[in-house]
């Protein structure tokens, strides 16, 4: 996903100045993915929101200093946020590796099986413990299986996530800290 | 994991003497990281390059107004190589110690198909180390540490030191 460019920022200004641009960039880009990354099907801006996550994180790491304590809280949703849509992901990359890594199997198995019975005018089930890929199959099953739990287990978890940072009010208290900084 | 070193700074300071600091910090913790990063005995070092990786990327996005633009690109197009390179072996060293962990909450008789799997992501991590490895010496060979910190030095209006030639 392309970052939204930062209008207005000046290499001689001040660093707060040109952060509270840049944060604010940020925020709005991570938060203008809901609601639509809280449909589990909408897999693209789940990971378009985890990169988003991914640069307000880093920019408040190294300016966070600027904004007072609640930049250092605000890093670390960031943070929380980042990892758990980066698990989210990491499923959603999984799952659709295991389907192939089975139907693989699948395949050399049927391939397998058919050159064995050879004449035969029905293919005989008791050749299938003999499929180079017997045991192979349930593994792969309940792999997929897993990753499928888990991936709605940590979606639910994410939604939950984000209910509670709109209720303690994140967006307003990072726009408030970057906003109202002392000194200005 | 490496965790990224503090960085003072001030926030009345000029933007791209705060770039000039930091770039240089992260670049430094880049470099420090290189060791023993193609022992697949030992995942954390690699994971942690790549975390030194995408932190410096980040803040040369971030303060990419205060470089000279054409080296500022030339730069980051290293940097994205690198981390991307560093990701080939990451994905398949984490998939497999997750396989690992899993495969020991299964049945005996539902391992074998996770070992197989296992078999196949160790090919992918041997092609990620390949990968590492010639990106690292692409990046050894481009001067890629010198350049951030040439990079660093123009941000802050710091002339190039004598004989400071780096490839574009």
């Amino acid at each position: 996903m392309r970052a939204r460019a930062v209008k207005g920022l000046e290499p001689d200004g001040a660093l707060a100045d040109n952060a509270e641009r840049i944060v604010r960039t940020r925020l709005d880009e991570l938060c203008g993915f809901m609601p639509a990354a809280a449909d589990p099907e909408q897999v693209v801006a789940l990971h378009d929101m985890r990169i988003a996550a991914k640069r307000l994180r880093y920019v408040l790491e190294v300016t966070g200093p600027c904004f007072g304590p609640y930049a250092k809280t605000a890093t670390m949703i960031a943070r929380e946020l980042q990892d758990l849509l980066g698990e989210i992901h990491d499923c959603d990359v999984q799952i659709p590796e295991t389907r192939a890594f089975a139907e693989r199997l699948q395949a050399a198995d049927a391939a397998a099986l058919r050159a064995r019975a050879g004449d035969a005018g029905d293919l005989d089930p008791a050749l299938l413990k003999l499929a180079p890929h017997a045991r192979d199959h349930a593994g792969a099953a309940a792999l997929q299986a897993y990753l499928h739990a888990r991936r709605l287990l940590l979606f639910d978890r994410f939604v939950a996530l984000w209910g509670e940072y709109e209720r303690k009010g994140f967006r307003a208290r990072l726009l408030y800290a970057v906003g109202e900084r002392s000194g200005r | 994991m490496a965790k990224a070193r503090d960085i003072d700074v001030a926030p009345s300071e000029p933007f791209r003497q705060a770039a000039a600091r930091i770039v240089r910090v992260r670049a430094d913790e880049l470099a420090d990281s290189s060791d023993g990063v193609l022992d697949t005995r030992d995942i954390e070092r690699v994971h942690d390059m790549r975390v030194a990786s995408r932190r410096l990327r980040a803040v040369l996005e971030i303060f990419a107004p205060c470089f000279p633009q054409s080296e500022f690109k030339s730069v980051l197009r290293d940097v994205k190589g690198l981390a991307d390179a560093l990701g080939e072996r990451r994905d398949p060293d984490v998939h497999i110690a997750a396989l690992e962990d899993f495969s020991k909450a299964l049945l005996p008789a539902a391992r074998p198909g996770i070992a197989r799997l296992v078999e196949d992501l160790r090919e992918r991590q041997g092609r990620g180390n390949e990968a590492v490895a010639a990106a690292l010496d692409r990046a050894r060979g481009r001067g890629l540490h010198e350049r951030l910190l040439a990079l660093a030095d123009a941000a802050a209006g710091v002339e190039p030191r004598d004989g400071q030639e780096v490839p574009a």
